[in-house]
């Protein structure tokens, strides 16, 4: 125990901290401003000196350790000076433009001078002058402003790791740039804006809009984008999202954001937003009212449900969507339609790989905490790189590796490329036979303990020599011998699985190898997911198989007990998934699809042939806040409200579920409101009256949820398995799919590029966004824009057999010469126009790794 | 790009250093060398070369005034002109650089051969005046010699 006295106050510590942090947890403020909680230690602005007895001189606060027995003073007649002379000093340069910059009235230095002067200046000499500088679209960089903390400088070298700015030059004219000068071209996560406490470094976005004292509300709620759930603030004035701000302290994202997260929020109040319903009449969408709408709905579906029966109606769930709404849109199909077609786009990846997982290691074995990743010594990743798929858990990985651990990679990830991973970079489609090199030596080096007698099966059958892997994919001997030595050598060993390997052609068989890797190395999976609540979707029972807490729908007695709480009948026949039902739509045996917040031809692969198929449909509905490529196509298109204007909740990738509280007010329905309105108007009554309404019946009807509540979830850090059952482990023989391509030696392949700044169609709404990654692109390596004479910005014209785009050319110095990558978040151009698939017979994911691509210029 | 030669030199620089930041003056040093001065593609090159971010190569660079921000001549004449040399006639030879080549302090000859940069003592104050042509020393510079040595570089 440590004992010292701050102000006359005794204080006892268990462990030695700062003489900062000690006054802080008291209750003393101590003035900082290149201090920060999340940063390194610097000592630089001299602004925390405080009084120490025995010792000769003022010290600084924030790098003294305490010591038994200390006694300080933190508010002197002569610290008061010095801090009074240190202002000064920065005020020689810093402008007195304050009833000009954004930051006044939240800046920490006008804070400081207001308590400790000067009033004025004595310096005659000029400020320096350096044009505020507006190159860049989302970042203004003030440097006259600049009080040279280096706190931005070392965010962006520390937590993001993103090393995009650097101080310039030397004393006076020092100051903060990115490398160009001009534009950061960084990862815009914006967490130098943060931290910065004056106004040097802002959001653009805001820009002279308000100020921060006009912000009279503020919400904690999560980001609609990834699967991480960061917590964010949104501050609001006049029902406008002003600004969205990390949380400090969350245990999800701790004080960081990724540019996603932070800039991408002005879809919300996008004028292209839907905001009446639409109904086709004579060829067209026009507007209607709500009660045509719903009628309408209501009545299209009775007539079908009676011609055709429930099984000619399906329905898409949305990953977008809250837990409340997928909830009671599964209820909706399976008790009011009567059918057991529901899916959601988890479908392309997520679910089918997570249950594969989970058939092996038992429920929630993805259910791991994503800071966890920064403490394991060993991480493995494969599969899509997690800094640009999931911003915040990327930068937990940078962090193992910042501490020492050890980054292994299988593939090339540009995002830890600075942070000297292990790579295995096997040719392309032998990542199958490197795999099973690495399980058969590891199980020679850990042996198999025998608690997992299906796995160890399996594994027994794996065996494959390091000489005929490395014949076959490339990879030296040494190198996988080294990568296995650091696997078995690993005491906490993570690994981190991408949808490339889901969506690749044999895609379980890896799952099963990557899952005996895991498992002879005895570490955690975390599996990367693109939207903000597949995981959620899924627990709802937004699959045709499953029940809300993924009881099977097979079984009768589960659907004899959901049909009984729901007074319905529940049909005991799994339905039809994502894919079925477009192949029910193309062959006329489907007739009606009601879509929820998803825009399905974007984003079920072979976009061509879904819009085919739609097109087929006799009705369908489109409940969306935009009028994507989809809703274009309906027949009844539904406005609903977006993630920031209502609330409810969301499940990450850890399966942590979390509070998403509405932040502005605007006219319209939640999505799960219109679904009970029109099973109010197919006479079965849904008589909820808000979300923790629908929260409270999911908590009835889910044993996933088992009594939880809005005020536990409030509370935070509810954590899978909550207060909830899960099932039973059963373990089913394990089954896989072998299936495996060759590539050919100077073939083209389509590869899906996962860009840091879009998710989805929804990010392309946000003007921010949109700025830093205006287009959709076909990126090449230079050597095959060397071969067919290809330069940055020509149009091409790419053809696969399910389609072709065109696009303009960028080109990627390292990219893999084999590829082109095309994004699939610009709709109309995206790779999924280009993706034919076929189904892994196991995950029943869409296998897209094989697609041969054309390119050629379109000479103008 | 770097020559090979330039390649290696930097990889046996890194080896003396516990991380590659600490490499990173000496570095740059020899990327100047290569490229003259240093353009963004030099910073770029290092960065590469040592794993180090080029924001963090460029803010280093910045910070020392002998590494070069603006695309110098072919030479580089460094002339003292402190006390010694100012005495012995420096600012004389300063005049005659500017009417023999056409450069002035700080600038680079039109034909692109000098750069001429004004030092501070180089400790030659006993054989004053001097000045330093690339690596080059020179000492007890006349306007007559001068001429004479700068003709060795072309």
């Amino acid at each position: 125990m440590i004992t010292v006295t701050i102000n006359d106050k005794e204080i006892k510590l268990e462990k030695a901290v700062t003489v900062l942090e000690a006054a802080r947890s008291a209750g003393i403020t101590i003035p900082t401003l290149c201090y920060h909680e999340q940063l390194e230690r610097y000592g630089g602005c001299r602004l925390c000196l405080v009084e120490v007895e025995k010792m000769p001189r003022l010290q600084t606060a924030c790098t003294l350790m305490v010591a038994d027995g200390m006694v300080v003073r933190t508010e002197t007649e002569q610290i008061a000076d010095v801090r009074r002379g240190i202002l000064e000093f920065l005020l020689i340069n810093h402008p007195l433009d304050c009833p000009y910059c954004d930051k006044a009235g939240e800046c920490t230095l006008q804070d400081l001078v207001e308590k400790y002067g000067p009033g004025k200046g004595r310096f005659k000499e000029k400020k320096r002058k350096v044009p505020e500088s507006l190159q860049d679209p989302v970042i203004v960089r003030n440097m006259e402003r600049c009080i040279m903390c280096t706190r931005c400088v070392r965010m962006c070298e520390g937590p993001q790791g993103a090393s995009a700015i650097a101080v310039i030059n030397r004393g006076g004219h020092s100051h903060i740039e990115p490398f160009s000068g001009g534009r950061f071209d960084c990862e815009y996560c914006g967490n130098c804006v943060s931290v910065c406490p004056v106004g040097a470094i802002m959001s653009r976005l805001h820009r002279h809009s308000y100020r921060p004292w006009q912000v009279k509300e503020q919400y904690e709620t999560v980001c609609p984008y990834c699967g991480v759930g960061c917590t964010v603030i949104t501050q609001v004035r006049d029902d406008v999202i002003k600004r969205v701000i990390p949380k400090l302290g969350s245990s999800v994202n701790n004080g960081m954001l990724c540019s996603r997260g932070r800039f991408g929020y002005e879809f919300v109040g996008d004028n292209d937003r839907l905001t009446t319903p639409l109904i086709r009449k004579n060829g067209v969408l026009a507007e209607a009212t709500w009660e045509e709408a719903i009628t309408l709905v209501a009545k299209k579906l009775s007539e079908i449900k009676i011609a055709s029966g429930s099984e000619a109606i399906a329905g898409i769930a949305s990953p977008r969507c809250t837990n409340e709404d997928n909830y009671v849109f599964q209820k909706f199909m399976r008790a009011v339609i009567g059918s057991n077609n529901i899916d959601t786009t988890a479908r392309t990846g997520y679910a089918g790989a997570q249950s594969f997982i989970e058939n092996i290691f038992g429920q929630g074995a993805t259910a791991n905490i994503i800071s966890g990743l920064a403490n394991s010594d060993t991480v493995m990743v494969i599969g899509g790189d997690p800094t640009t798929v999931n911003p915040i858990l990327g930068l937990q990985i940078r962090a193992c590796a910042r501490r020492g651990g050890n980054v292994l990679t299988i593939g090339d990830f540009a995002g830890l490329s600075k942070f000297s991973p292990k790579k295995l970079l096997p040719g392309k489609y032998t990542e199958t036979i490197l795999l099973e090199a690495i399980v058969t030596a590891l199980r020679e080096k850990k042996g198999l303990s025998g608690s997992n007698g299906p796995l160890e099966s399996k594994i027994k059958d794996i065996s494959v020599t390091a000489a005929d892997a490395a014949a076959k994919c490339g990879v030296p001997e040494q190198q996988l011998s080294a990568f296995v030595d650091l696997l078995a050598g690993a005491a906490t060993y993570s690994l981190v699985i991408g949808k490339e390997i889901v969506q690749s052609t044999g895609g379980s068989y890896k799952l099963l190898l990557l899952a005996a890797i895991n498992y002879l190395a005895n570490g955690r999976i975390y599996m990367l997911t693109e939207k903000a609540n597949e995981q959620g979707a899924l627990d709802m029972g937004c699959a045709p198989d499953l029940l809300p807490g993924y009881r099977p729908v097979a079984f009768p007695e589960f659907a004899k007990k959901y049909g009984a709480q729901w007074h319905a009948e529940i049909s005991e026949k799994p339905g039809l998934n994502l894919f079925a039902m477009i192949d029910a739509a193309e062959n006329g045996s489907l007739k009606a699809m009601y879509v929820m917040g998803e825009n399905a031809v974007c984003n079920i692969p072979n976009s061509g042939r879904v819009e085919k198929a739609l097109k087929n449909l006799d009705f369908l509905v489109v409940q969306d806040i935009f009028l994507t490529e989809t809703a274009k196509l309906a027949d009844v298109v539904l406005p609903a409200l977006a993630w920031a204007e209502k609330g409810g909740t969301f499940t990450n990738m850890e399966r942590r579920i979390q509070l998403v509280r509405k932040s502005v007010q605007r006219e319209g329905l939640e999505d799960w409101k219109i679904i009970a309105e029109i099973a109010k108007n197919m006479g079965y009554g849904m008589e909820y009256v808000s979300s923790e309404g629908v929260f409270h019946e999911i908590a009835k009807v889910s044993p996933l949820y088992r009594d939880l509540t809005y005020e536990d979830i409030g509370k935070g850090e509810n954590i899978y398995p909550y207060k909830g059952e899960p099932l039973r482990d059963v373990k089913e023989d394990i089954q896989v799919d072998t299936a495996s391509a060759v590539a050919s030696a100077g073939k083209l392949y389509l590869q899906i590029e996962r860009p840091l700044f879009h998710s989805g169609t929804l990010s392309t709404r946000a003007a921010s966004l949109r700025n830093i990654y205006p287009q959709a692109v076909a990126r090449i390596s230079s050597a095959t824009a060397k071969a067919l004479s290809l330069t940055e910005g020509d149009v091409v014209n790419v053809r696969t057999k399910a389609g072709s785009l065109s696009l303009f050319v960028a080109i990627d110095k390292d990219g893999d010469s084999s590829a082109v990558a095309i994004s699939n978040n610009f709709e109309r151009k995206g790779a999924f126009r280009l993706a034919d698939y076929a189904l892994d017979q196991v995950t029943k994911a869409p296998c897209i790794d094989a697609v041969e691509i054309s390119i050629e210029k379109v000479t103008a | 790009m770097f020559s090979s030669a330039a390649i290696q030199e930097i990889e046996d620089i890194r080896a003396k250093y516990p991380n590659a930041r600490a490499a990173l003056l000496p570095a740059i040093y020899v990327a100047q060398r290569e490229f003259g001065w240093l353009p963004p593609e030099a910073y770029e090159a290092v960065a590469d070369l040592l794993n180090v971010p080029k924001a963090t190569v460029r803010g280093v660079a910045t910070f020392y005034a002998m590494y070069k921000q603006k695309p110098m001549g072919r030479h580089l004449i460094q002339l003292c002109t402190n006390v010694s040399c100012m005495i012995l006639g420096a600012e004389r030879l300063v005049d005659l650089l500017k009417s023999a080549y056409g450069v002035e302090p700080g600038g680079v000859s039109p034909d692109g051969r000098f750069s001429l940069v004004i030092m501070e003592c180089i400790g030659a104050c006993g054989t004053a005046p001097a000045m330093l042509v690339n690596d080059d020393f020179h000492e007890n510079l006349t306007e007559k010699n001068l001429q004479e040595i700068l003709e060795k570089y072309k």
